[in-house]
């Protein structure tokens, strides 16, 4: 149902019934409206429809709501859902829910007007329908013309009331703006010199290209479109544990920018990139917080509501980002202003249904090679082992072993036939037995324990913690305390049944592989087997291990004497391959997404996943377009089509919510300032006109986000100063019309990344996983923040490994997004805990200092120049008098730093101009 | 005049605008002119306006408030409600039978048999309510109390739950309570935030800053975070930094920012920022001094239990529970107290699984005369007259033990949270979870009506509180939310 109440003004126009059949004639106007006006229209009239049903307009009321249709059907009651509530047949939903029911006149009434033919007058309704697809956003661009300009969009609708651009800012301002702009860093002092003198025709379009050209250019944009899809490193909710993989996604949207990618290709890609060769890109369907598996109930409620909504993350996604559409509202009723109903909702979901949360190979050539390069180095990974354990004494041999390691320990027997593997636990060194890992090695060297392999734990009674301490995993191949197994009590056991019968002749067994733990480590165990037979024996004890450090490091002390040279040279290859190796895994996964057949997809009621009505198969958005595929398509050609469709030059908002997005980068506001919303509920654009020239030239262009760059960065509207002037003020405070360029304050990136620039200090590395912002990545530990940062914690801040909802504890506060819901655009609060955090953290005095330490060493003692030389490079400038001897009063005293914490803390630093 | 408009919705702006315009006379007519051919008219009302000189400045509610603040007492983890307000003497008759047609499988796995609350009850004051011995000083309250034993949550997982009862949604990134309060009503004290959280001993709660995050409203309105352990951040310079030096640096600042506004004039942004160190520079003087416990007398922390030398952690608490005390007394709008901290296997919050008796044994020790003395000192300053104070917890925990242990899994669907002080009638148990409480069943009540309560009690309607954010006009109670008349005095 796509209407939309606008008006009353219809009048009522009575409708006489002219036959006199046998049973009385029922008149709607006169029969039947009071009796849905007493007791239906609180809930489905004019004010509130709820479940999508409205019974005071003809079309609505005949259609019925959201679940229940056709609502009337004309001469067929017992058809008509409207009887079946008023009667009662389903006792669940009887309507009205409250209060005295209708009395069997008045459904009689009812049932005998329908089944004389529902006969509701022309002009009866008192209010008309309006239709929602009637929406500016919804139309065609407007026919483009290629002679008009910016300027000439923006200086016609001053003059339309009144008002004119400001002159030009001069040289310097409109340098550092674009750089700030552009690349988030503030020009350094040789080039404010160079472009002052460049007094050629083409000064300014050299900075533009020079900038663009740039690789730091993709750094700062990336950003915008980061806040967009709310990019973080790690899953949030409770655990908010690192999903390392995610920045493969982060530097491709980077790349995106740099290499100009047509925006087109860039949604393409986003959506299906595993099918055009850019695996990275559909990190994008997975940007969401998600609960992990262990978060979730082990009840099928609880499983179905978590894949729900991780769907419904993908479709929030999707239809802000591209189309600025908040498809997500319908997921469990018709969207309340939009022309959206929840089947839309469900069909787009549909075209997602194959996508789960996790990691994906990125295929490319390289990545080929590097898999076989892994694959070599888990094969020398396993020889090493096998030969280390080689050295390591047998047990019970008579040869006393090394004592027990809360790290590792390796039991090396004879070969011996083994169905089931039992370890023991007499005594701990404190607590409860904890195992992390139980590995059974056959004599070729395979790890023959995992429950990969069909092997089956039990134990004597485990302590269960989700997430933490589970039986299973004891057997599944990861390690430390976070995957471990913990007895119920003191002493106890934990068996391995494999799915059939091997030789083995080693076991290797940790409380913590990780080396955080040595708690709760064994310290008095046996460890049996048994055969296909069931005849037990001991393999192992604890008998002939000496007593020691439980914090000694795995086996290096653990050779016999005679092989302890040889043991040494392999375990130092085993921890270079390691490192190796962790590096390849690290770069061949994305968090992209995981295809698989596609679910059926049903239409919930009111979004209940226990509820589930008709299946849905996977459709655009009705109000805008009618492609559809058959139910049983396959999962990708479902990505790729609804890809086609968003990046169609024919749809009438991908290409109006992309230019929007670019202008708001540059002026601080779009011309649709809601950039995420281009619906009712949204703001109307400022300049259609011009919003929708620019989409146009931006197809024309093929796509291209530099073009439209260069296109507003070399206008006079950009190029205006921002000086206010009184008068425009009075008219349109906001600047929407843009009588003076709209100056603001750096947000929390470009404002890290230009101080440490200033101080000489920003290291430029590119790409790659995140640094850290915190000492450790949550956990018991939490999220302590580093104070002093060093190396790599000096990139860029868009290289930051990004905590879900855990804000920076310096620029957090500068409203920097938390990743939680999409930021269409950033706030610009001022708040004291900004300037705390500006003017206390050790952050800034430490730039402070740097930046000090700089000056010192270019210009030596000479207190003059080094001042100048801190403006030089903060601001761009010299310092005027008045403000040379400010400063030089307090820097005789306090030196150089203190004059720049001030600087780094000041307006003119904060802002772009 | 100095707009702020990137705090307000669309709709707000416009009213902004409007505002605006017409007390500037002169541009009256063209800017109606100018409104139209913005195409701005229609769109409802609903922003406010926030001065960002004073963000903090009081702002009027919707209609006249019974509270003026808030204390929330957070338990986080989950409380059973077994174990301490809702009294099931048929649960003891079935201890040990398993539960007909129960589920098979609770959250964490394979349902166990019926377990009796695994402390006695006891009737307490003039209404006889049965409260439980786990927390014999906070049972003394009772007759203040104001139980609603019917509240239901959306989710069965803490943190999504914890976010819910925190935002009214179960997803990351919404707008916290205490934002949304401070958003509307600002504060009575301009030299302290708004809104604090005063964070466990032991650590953060599972949703973590979500609980007092500002979701997409102004930053102004995220909780500022301290505890008595645990100091603001970035109060003071770290070391190496004179005073000398930093009042220098300080007004060094102050000089080139205004030499700086000379250059602009009329910049309300630039102004803004200036104004934001003067506020930063009080709360510097006067967050320390109200962390500051020392001139607390000897028999208030004793009454607190804030010297309580065999357990640091109860002292610690209690010392939480002072300061928030002494943030209601200097008018902080909103004070978040929490009592429990992460995911531990139930060993540093009240997430009972596995051995539940022994570990609330400990949690109840820390919580229960801390919290307590909390809500007497309240009520002998006469505060709880313009405070609202509010016990809650994410969910309630199912009557049967989970198999193979002895602990009770994790239940949305019938717990208890409860309401004393400013508004409130006092003695009233309203609703009901059936014999075994394992669900609500009478006057149920999801966590969005409780929330909507709360804000009434504040003199806000809850369905006029909103904010606009990517396409909707968002609500702390979204598309839902009754007020409980029954609770309110």
């Amino acid at each position: 149902m796509h209407r939309h109440l606008v008006t009353n003004a219809i009048s009522i126009c009575l409708a006489v019934a002219g036959s006199t059949a046998a049973a009385a004639p029922v008149d709607f106007v006169r029969d039947v409206r009071p009796i849905f006006e007493a007791n239906c229209y609180d809930c489905h009239g004019a004010e509130k429809q709820k479940s999508g049903l409205r019974l005071d307009v003809r079309e609505a009321a005949f259609e019925g709501g959201e679940y229940h249709r056709p609502n009337i059907v004309p001469k067929d009651a017992d058809s008509s859902k409207l009887l079946h509530f008023v009667r009662g047949d389903d006792e669940e939903i009887r309507m009205p829910p409250k209060g005295a029911r209708l009395s069997a006149a008045e459904i009689a009434t009812l049932s005998d007007w329908i089944n004389q033919g529902a006969d509701w007058p022309e002009g009866a309704d008192r209010v008309r329908l309006e239709d929602r697809r009637d929406h500016w956003s919804f139309k065609p661009l407007a026919v483009h013309d290629e002679t008009a300009s910016i300027d000439e969009f923006i200086g016609g609708k001053l003059a339309a009331v009144g008002l004119k651009m400001s002159p030009p800012a001069d040289r310097r301002t409109w340098l550092r703006r674009v750089y700030l702009d552009l690349i988030g860093l503030p020009p350094r002092p040789e080039e404010v010199t160079a472009f002052l003198g460049d007094d050629s025709d083409r000064a300014y379009e050299k900075v533009v290209e020079d900038l663009l050209a740039s690789p730091r250019y993709g750094e700062r944009w990336a950003q915008h479109w980061l806040d967009v899809v709310r990019y973080a490193d790690t899953h949030g909710f409770e655990v908010n544990t690192p999903r390392p993989n995610a920045w493969p996604y982060r530097d491709y949207v980077i790349e995106a920018f740099n290499s100009d990618t047509p925006f087109d290709q860039f949604i393409r890609e986003q959506l299906a990139g595993d099918q055009l060769g850019k695996d990275p890109a559909t990190g994008f369907l997975v940007t969401a917080a998600r609960l992990l598996p262990g978060q979730i109930g082990k009840d099928a409620p609880s499983m179905r509501l978590a894949r729900q909504d991780e769907l419904g993350e993908i479709v929030i996604n999707t239809s802000e980002a591209f189309l600025g559409l908040s498809v997500g509202c319908a997921r469990c009723h018709n969207h309340k202003f939009d022309a959206i109903s929840a089947k839309d909702y469900y069909a787009m979901q549909a075209f997602f249904s194959g996508v789960s949360y996790g990691d994906r190979r990125i295929d490319s050539p390289e990545a080929e090679a590097q898999r076989r390069e892994l694959e070599a180095f888990q094969d020398r990974l396993r020889e090493i082992d096998r030969s280390v354990a080689g050295f390591v004494p047998l047990a019970g041999s008579g040869v006393s072993r090394p004592s027990v390691s809360a790290r590792l320990n390796v039991e090396r027997f004879a070969p011996v036939k083994a169905r089931k593997v039992r370890f023991t636990i007499n005594k701990t060194n404190l607590y409860e037995p904890c195992l992390d890992e139980l590995e059974v090695f056959d004599t070729s060297g395979k790890n023959v324990a995992l429950a990969s392999l069909g092997t089956v734990p039990t134990a004597s009674g485990s302590n269960v913690e989700a997430n933490r301490h589970q039986l299973e995993f004891v057997n599944d191949g990861e390690f430390g305390n976070s995957r471990s197994w913990m007895c119920s009590t003191g002493e106890g056991w934990v068996m391995l049944e494999f799915s059939s019968e091997f030789t083995i002749d080693r076991i290797v067994w940790g409380r913590d592989r990780q080396g955080e733990f040595s708690d709760r480590l064994a310290t008095d165990y046996l460890i049996e087997i048994a055969d296909g037979s069931g005849n037990w024996q001991r393999v192992a004890d604890s008998t002939d291990r000496i007593k020691g450090d439980p914090k000694a490091p795995e086996a290096s002390t653990a050779f016999a004497p005679e092989h302890q040279q040889e043991g040494e040279a392999l375990l130092a290859e085993k921890r270079r391959i390691e490192a190796r190796v962790a590096g390849l895994e690290a770069v061949q996964m994305v968090f992209g997404g995981a295809f698989g057949k596609p679910e059926p997809t049903h239409l919930l009621n009111r979004g209940d996943a226990e509820q589930p009505k008709e299946e849905v198969a996977p459709a655009v958005l009705s109000a805008l377009g009618d492609l559809a595929l058959p139910i049983d398509a396959q999962e990708h050609e479902r990505r790729l089509a609804l890809a086609d469709w968003i990046a169609d030059s024919e749809n009438p908002l991908t290409a109006r919510v992309a230019v929007n997005r670019i202008w708001q980068g540059h002026f601080g506001i779009g011309l649709v300032e809601t950039a995420n919303d281009f619906g009712r509920v949204g703001a109307p654009p400022s300049h259609p006109r011009l919003l929708d020239w620019l989409a146009a030239e931006f197809i024309r262009s093929g796509w291209s986000v530099k073009h439209l760059h260069r296109l507003i960065l070399l206008s006079q509207t950009y190029r205006q100063a921002a000086d206010i002037v009184p008068e425009a003020q009075a008219k349109d405070a906001d600047v929407r019309l843009l009588w003076r360029f709209p100056s603001r304050r750096l947000e929390a990136e470009p404002l890290r990344d230009s101080i440490l620039a200033v101080s000489g200090q920003l290291n430029l590395e590119a790409g790659g996983p995140g640094f850290d912002l915190f000492k450790s990545r949550g956990g018991l530990n939490g999220f302590p923040p580093v104070e002093a940062f060093t190396g790599a914690g000096l990139r860029r801040m868009v290289y930051a490994h990004k905590i879900r909802m855990e804000p920076d504890a310096v620029f957090g506060a500068f409203d920097c997004p938390d990743a939680g819901q999409s930021v269409s655009r950033r706030r610009q609060s001022t708040t004291p805990t900004q300037a705390l955090n500006l003017f206390n953290s050790r952050f800034v005095i430490d730039r402070s200092r740097a930046l000090a330490e700089r000056v010192e060493e270019s210009e030596g003692e000479d207190i003059i120049a080094q001042i100048r030389s801190v403006y030089q490079l903060a601001y761009g400038r010299d310092p005027q008098p008045t403000e040379l001897a400010d400063a030089a009063s307090v820097v005789r005293e306090f030196g150089i730093a203190t004059l720049s914490r001030a600087i780094f803390n000041s307006n003119e630093f904060l802002f772009i101009p | 005049m100095i707009h702020q408009a990137e705090y307000l919705s669309p709709s707000g702006r416009q009213l902004l605008d409007r505002r605006g315009f017409l007390t500037s006379s002169a541009s009256a007519l063209s800017s109606i002119a100018l409104a139209s051919l913005l195409g701005r008219e229609g769109l409802l009302a609903s922003g406010l306006q926030i001065d960002p000189a004073r963000p903090y400045a009081p702002r009027a509610p919707h209609f006249a408030p019974k509270a003026k603040n808030v204390l929330v007492i957070f338990c986080a983890g989950a409380v059973s409600q077994l174990e301490t307000w809702d009294y099931k003497p048929e649960l003891i008759k079935q201890d040990g039978k398993p539960l007909a047609g129960g589920p098979a499988v609770t959250f964490q796995g394979p349902a166990g048999n019926l377990a009796r609350p695994q402390y006695g009850f006891r009737p307490q004051g003039e209404t006889g309510k049965m409260v439980s011995d786990m927390i014999p000083h906070l049972a003394g309250l009772t007759d203040d109390i104001a139980f609603v034993h019917s509240l239901t949550s959306k989710s069965n997982t803490h943190g999504p739950a914890e976010n819910f009862l925190s935002t009214g949604f179960v997803q990351d990134g919404f707008p916290s309570m205490g934002g949304w309060v401070s958003y509307a009503l600002g504060s009575e004290n301009q030299d302290l935030p708004a809104f604090v959280s005063i964070p466990d001993p032991r650590g953060v709660p599972q949703a973590s800053v979500n609980n007092w995050g500002p979701g997409f409203l102004p930053a102004e309105f995220q909780g500022t975070t301290f505890s008595a352990s645990k100091p603001l951040r970035h109060l003071a310079p770290p070391n190496g930094i004179g005073d000398a030096e930093d009042r220098a640096a300080r007004s060094l600042l102050q000089r080139m920012n205004a030499r700086h506004l000379e250059g602009h004039p009329g910049d309300g942004k630039l102004a803004a920022r200036i104004a934001s160190y003067e506020l930063a520079a009080r709360m510097q003087l006067s967050v320390p001094e109200i962390g500051d416990l020392s001139t607390e007398p000897a028999h208030v922390l004793k009454s607190y239990g804030a010297d309580d030398p065999g357990n640091a952690t109860k002292a610690g608490f209690a010392k939480n529970c002072i300061l928030a005390r002494r943030l209601i007394e200097s008018g902080v709008r909103f004070v978040q107290l929490f009592n429990g901290a992460y995911a531990s296997g139930g060993k540093l919050n009240w997430d009972g699984h596995n051995d539940l008796k022994n570990q609330y044994d400990v949690h109840a020790e820390i919580l229960d005369q801390p919290s307590a003395a909390l809500i007497r000192d309240l009520r002998d300053r006469g505060l709880l007259e313009e405070t609202l104070v509010v016990w809650c917890t994410e969910f309630g925990r199912m009557p049967m033990f989970q198999k193979g242990s002895r602990g009770r899994d994790h239940n949305p669907d019938g717990f208890t949270c409860w309401m004393t002080g400013a508004g409130i009638k006092p003695g009233v148990s309203h609703g009901v979870t059936d014999d075994l409480g394992r669900e609500a069943v009478q006057d149920i009540h999801p966590l969005y009506d409780f929330n909507a309560t709360i804000l009434h009690l504040l003199g806000l309607d809850h369905e006029r509180l909103t904010f606009y954010h990517n396409g909707i006009e968002r609500r702390l109670t979204n598309v839902e939310g009754h007020v409980i008349k029954e609770v309110l005095a």
